[in-house]
């Protein structure tokens, strides 16, 4: 049996087991592939996050980047591409380089740039997870990264000023979005029926999309108009981060209020009757979701 | 560019057909030019070819000055100049000529996710290997070398990236069969591939990699002797005349 192993992640909010992109992606594919995570949220009492988040500690290995992460779970036998043939193995890493390129940029500016939604909420968020003082300059490093990251991929020649990269990134991140509509269509996952690395890769960019609550809101009002990205982000949260139902009426009840998915203070209800077979952490992102 | 600038630039460019004088702006070859400009370069004469658009190749020494947005290569056509791959294919695409057309949405989101991983993984190793020390080349290589298995799976055995059969027939293995064209995909892998393959650098080690894979050789190959031998009129511009001096595609 393999080393027990840590991950250590920035938590979760409206609905989510965590609204940030790297560490939603890791959690995923560790519910996917059965890895046996135990889920550390970074909060207010805890160490002060040095470098990148999300990490992985396995005794005395310490692994940072999704990338990476995924590799070392791969190699502890937790594979969740194990059914797919060369060319979908291709195809994947090809749509990481997509999403990467094309609409990384355009959540990083959501997040991070955008003067009202980095004010009014994801300051707030973040700020009330790290301990002071660095509280304090921990979120404004962030976002500063964020722009850097911004500017250096995407800033060059003959866009000069902010507004016109702005314009570009996010007119980049809505093709993105159709280009991902178009390639999911009916399907559940994107190779067939079970889930892989590039389903854990686009619902941990996506989701935080969808369902953080910003007043800015042209890329999530966008997402909206793809119903079938909507219905595979809600899917993945209805049947692997909480206690999955095999009947499909159950599935729309569990889908909340948008009102009480705001709030991180209401934690979903949980049904007890039902239980996911593997499914024994589901419950400890959610009970963080409390003060 | 800007969303006006770019509907008025289609407007402007669907005005008029291809002209006989079209040029294509670079370095100067040998002494001059980077391998990623290189790359960049043979990707978009390679697109140009594919949809039999008549181009001549210029070297210049301020070729990136000349340039509207700073970048090589450009294209001086009629007269308008539009400079990197993507506006050139929107370009291209606003006159009547696309080699993308027959593909569905499905395809065309592949093509659109393998051309950004080609961006990302080999112009990123280009760029390092021309500027950076080998501190961190064992992570370069091993990007590229997953790059290259990714390209080289999703190749296979077929001639192109993607085979839509088009219009026409051509005659081929002394039969006639339905043609099948080339896309943008395989113009931007081509100039990078072989840029890698024939540009001798202070080591071997990242054309070896992409050598492992014998099909994305025979690929490059089939593309340099469709679209480039016999367009060797101009020897001191023509990308393949470097060709008869190396030992390449070995």
């Amino acid at each position: 049996m393999a080393a027990p192993m840590e991950l250590s992640c920035w938590g979760g909010g409206w609905g989510l087991p965590s609204v940030h992109p790297e560490s939603l992606t890791v959690m995923a594919y560790a519910k996917f592939s059965g890895a046996p995570l135990t889920v550390n949220a970074i909060n207010n009492c805890w160490r002060a996050p040095k470098g990148e988040v999300p990490i992985l500690i396995s005794e005395d290995t310490v692994i940072s980047q999704p990338a990476k992460i995924l590799n070392f779970l791969r190699k502890q036998k937790y594979n969740a591409d194990y059914e797919l043939s060369a060319k979908q193995g291709a195809d994947t890493l090809a749509y990481i380089a997509l999403l990467e390129e094309k609409l990384l940029p355009a959540l990083l500016h959501t997040f991070w740039v955008e003067a009202e939604n980095y004010c009014s909420v994801t300051k707030p968020w973040f700020a009330s997870r790290i301990p002071f003082p660095l509280s304090l300059y921990l979120p404004g490093k962030m976002s500063r990264e964020a722009l850097n990251r911004i500017l250096l991929t995407r800033g060059g020649p003959p866009l000069y000023s902010l507004t016109e990269v702005e314009a570009q990134i996010y007119r980049d991140a809505k093709e993105c979005l159709n280009l991902l509509s178009k390639r999911l269509g009916t399907s559940q996952f994107f190779f067939g029926n079970r889930p892989s690395t590039l389903d854990a890769f686009v619902f941990g960019f996506l989701a935080p999309l969808y369902k953080v609550c910003f007043p800015r809101v042209q890329l999530q009002e966008h997402l909206k108009q793809l119903p079938n990205l909507c219905r595979f982000c809600d899917d993945i949260l209805s049947c692997y981060f909480r206690l999955a139902v095999s009947d499909p009426a159950l599935i729309i009840s569990l889908q909340m209020d948008d009102n009480l998915r705001k709030s991180p203070q209401h934690p979903p209800r949980k049904l007890t009757t039902l239980k996911l077979a593997a499914g024994g952490e589901e419950s400890s992102p959610l009970n963080r979701l409390s003060p | 560019m800007a969303l006006a600038a770019e509907a008025f630039m289609t407007q402007l460019a669907a005005a008029e057909p291809w002209p006989e004088n079209a040029a294509l702006y670079q370095q100067l070859k040998d002494e001059q030019i980077l391998l990623s400009d290189n790359a960049s370069s043979l990707a978009v004469q390679a697109f140009l070819q594919m949809c039999n658009l008549p181009v001549r190749v210029v070297c210049r020494a301020n070729a990136e000055y000349m340039s509207p947005s700073g970048k090589v290569p450009f294209i001086h056509v009629g007269n308008q100049v539009v400079s990197e791959l993507g506006p050139i294919v929107q370009f291209v695409k606003a006159k009547g000529h696309s080699l993308s057309d027959g593909l569905d949405e499905v395809q065309k989101a592949e093509m659109k996710a393998y051309m950004e991983l080609v961006n990302n993984m080999l112009l990123t190793a280009e760029l390092y290997l021309q500027w950076c020390d080998d501190v961190t080349v064992e992570e370069v290589l091993e990007d590229v070398d997953q790059c290259c298995q990714a390209l080289s799976q999703r190749l296979g055995t077929q001639p192109y990236f993607f085979n839509k059969q088009c219009k026409g027939l051509t005659f081929q293995y002394r039969r006639l069969v339905p043609k099948i064209r080339p896309t943008e995909l395989d113009a931007l892998v081509f100039g990078h591939l072989f840029t890698i393959l024939t540009t001798q650098l202070t080591s071997d080690e990242l054309s070896e990699k992409v050598k492992n894979y014998s099909n994305l050789i025979a690929f490059c190959r089939r593309i340099e002797q469709q679209y480039f031998e016999g367009h060797d009129k101009d020897s001191s511009s023509s990308a393949t005349s470097r060709s008869a001096k190396r030992s390449l595609l070995r």
